[in-house]
């Protein structure tokens, strides 16, 4: 990985998390042929939609669906102790801060609250390269989101809070790609990230799966 | 040279020293004074309004809870052949089906992970294989995300009660009925697969738990005659030696038990 880059390619396609930033409504999204996947993951579908249906319940959501993708990359690498020294520290106390995103958005939203996807990292969280090359891309994607949506919230209290949250994700960034060999500031300016580039990267993760079925109205077939 | 030096930093800290010592006194000269703590709004300035509260309170960023009581399980993606070793090359375990008999994902228990000589990612896991329960390695790419649970079921046989923990904490006991000797509930360590509700069957009560746990005895029962966790129509035959393998509970705890344990739960039979 060259300095001051992020190889994204080395993610599958999936789209999940990208429909929640989709410029749509979320009648019209899930009126699409892409609304049954979001439906299937529970994704909210909203963000970086149009601003007539974005409100600040759906842009407060899709934060939460990206805390939910963060603490649950990190928790997951912290569990599985598969990283080395320096990476798996990175992980913990970045993990513990980002719980603590998704605990102060859930309790913010209510019952409004997004329910948390499925997440399938496929290794990423399980070997150091795959880890802090997924970890730069989802902390750059964050600091761009939260700079993004600071300017649609209308509510003020929210966006004091959303500004609080996005100074720390942006030295979450910088940390990672201190560790990842990558440099901290990139640019004078850290840009928001336009709606096109915010769609490419979500969707390349391929990180969400729908729930797997766990529940079933049969009759039990067990020896009694 | 060195002595002049010292001199030179001596007489820098006792400048610094003074400065501050000047500083201060003229702050506390100011405000015996009488002059408001706060300063004088510019000339002209419009009056603003009171800065905006953040609308969120975020908690203390706090630890993983401790895993050892935390337990790994993921969905199977799709039907593999567990082996001996990770390794491809390696003596067949069983086979791993991506559903269970009831038509749920199926599910294992990922107890460790290790990767082959060509960079293959593999994962333990405890399979619904008899008597006892068996583990076996299958490719990571076989089974989803993880996900994880901190209960713990345990069903001791001799004593015909049922505990449940999280955190390593009891929430929970029960009596239970257990099997009896021509179909007792194996031992061994299993976990909890899929919970099946809204049947019409008394006999297993409103709620009914799957297992990966499967009758030593019982060999040609359909569906593989698997282990249940469930509730009852004879309630007063609790507890006792009294059903084919299966772990029966008052319909009361069975709900109660319901409310509690997430699918994916370790279960351990003594």
């Amino acid at each position: 990985m060259r300095p001051g880059e992020v190889d994204l390619d080395a993610i599958d396609p999936s789209g999940a998390i990208a429909e929640a930033a989709h410029r749509v409504s979320r009648r019209a999204f899930l009126a699409g042929a892409a609304g049954a996947a979001a439906a299937a993951t529970g994704l909210p579908a909203a963000a970086l939609g149009q601003e007539s249906h974005t409100t600040d319940v759906e842009i407060l959501n899709f934060a939460l669906t990206l805390e939910y993708l963060q603490a649950a990359f990190y928790t997951e690498a912290e569990r599985l102790k598969a990283l080395g020294t320096v990476p798996a520290r990175a992980a913990k106390r970045i993990g513990a801060v980002e719980r603590a995103h998704v605990t102060a958005l859930q309790r913010a939203l209510g019952p409004a609250a997004t329910r948390g996807p499925l997440f399938d990292f496929q290794g990423a969280t399980e070997d150091d390269e795959a880890f802090l090359r997924t970890a730069v891309a989802f902390e750059d994607l964050g600091t761009a989101a939260y700079k993004q949506q600071l300017t649609r919230i209308s509510t003020p209290a929210y966006i004091s809070a959303a500004a609080s949250i996005h100074t720390v994700e942006a030295r979450h960034a910088a940390w990672i790609r201190f560790i990842a060999g990558a440099r901290p500031a990139v640019d004078a300016l850290d840009d928001p990230i336009s709606d096109g580039e915010a769609q490419r990267l979500v969707a390349g993760t391929g990180f969400t799966r729908p729930r797997p079925r766990t529940t079933a109205r049969t009759p039990p077939p067990f020896t009694g | 040279m060195r002595g002049a030096g010292r001199r030179w930093r001596i007489l820098a800290a006792i400048t610094l020293v003074a400065l501050a010592g000047a500083l201060a006194a003229a702050t506390f000269a100011h405000r015996q004074g009488g002059a408001s703590a706060s300063p004088a709004a510019l000339p002209g300035a419009a009056a603003l309004p009171p800065p905006a509260s953040s609308g969120l309170t975020i908690p203390e960023p706090r630890p993983l809870p401790d895993p050892a009581h935390t337990a790994v399980w993921a969905p199977v993606r799709r039907a593999v052949t567990a082996t001996e070793h990770p390794r491809a090359a390696s003596a067949e375990v069983a086979r791993v089906e991506e559903r269970t008999p009831e038509g749920t994902t199926n599910l294992v228990l990922v107890t460790g992970r290790a990767t082959d000589a060509e960079g293959l990612a593999w994962v333990r896991a405890r399979l619904p294989a008899p008597p006892g329960g068996a583990t076996g390695w299958i490719p990571r790419d076989a089974v989803g995300g993880y996900m994880s649970v901190d209960t713990r079921l345990a069903v001791d046989r001799a004593a015909q009660t049922l505990t449940l923990t999280r955190g390593g904490r009891i929430v929970m006991t029960a009596p239970v009925g257990v099997g009896t000797a021509a179909a007792p509930t194996p031992a061994g360590e299993f976990y909890v697969r899929n919970r099946l509700t809204r049947y019409r069957s008394p006999a297993y009560g409103p709620i009914a738990f799957g297992t990966s746990a499967r009758s030593p005895t019982l060999t040609d029962w359909p569906a593989g005659g698997f282990i249940g966790i469930h509730g009852t129509d004879q309630p007063r035959i609790l507890p006792g030696r009294v059903s084919h393998g299966c772990i029966r509970l008052r319909n009361g705890d069975i709900l109660r038990l319901a409310g509690l344990m997430p699918v994916g739960t370790p279960l351990t039979i003594v």
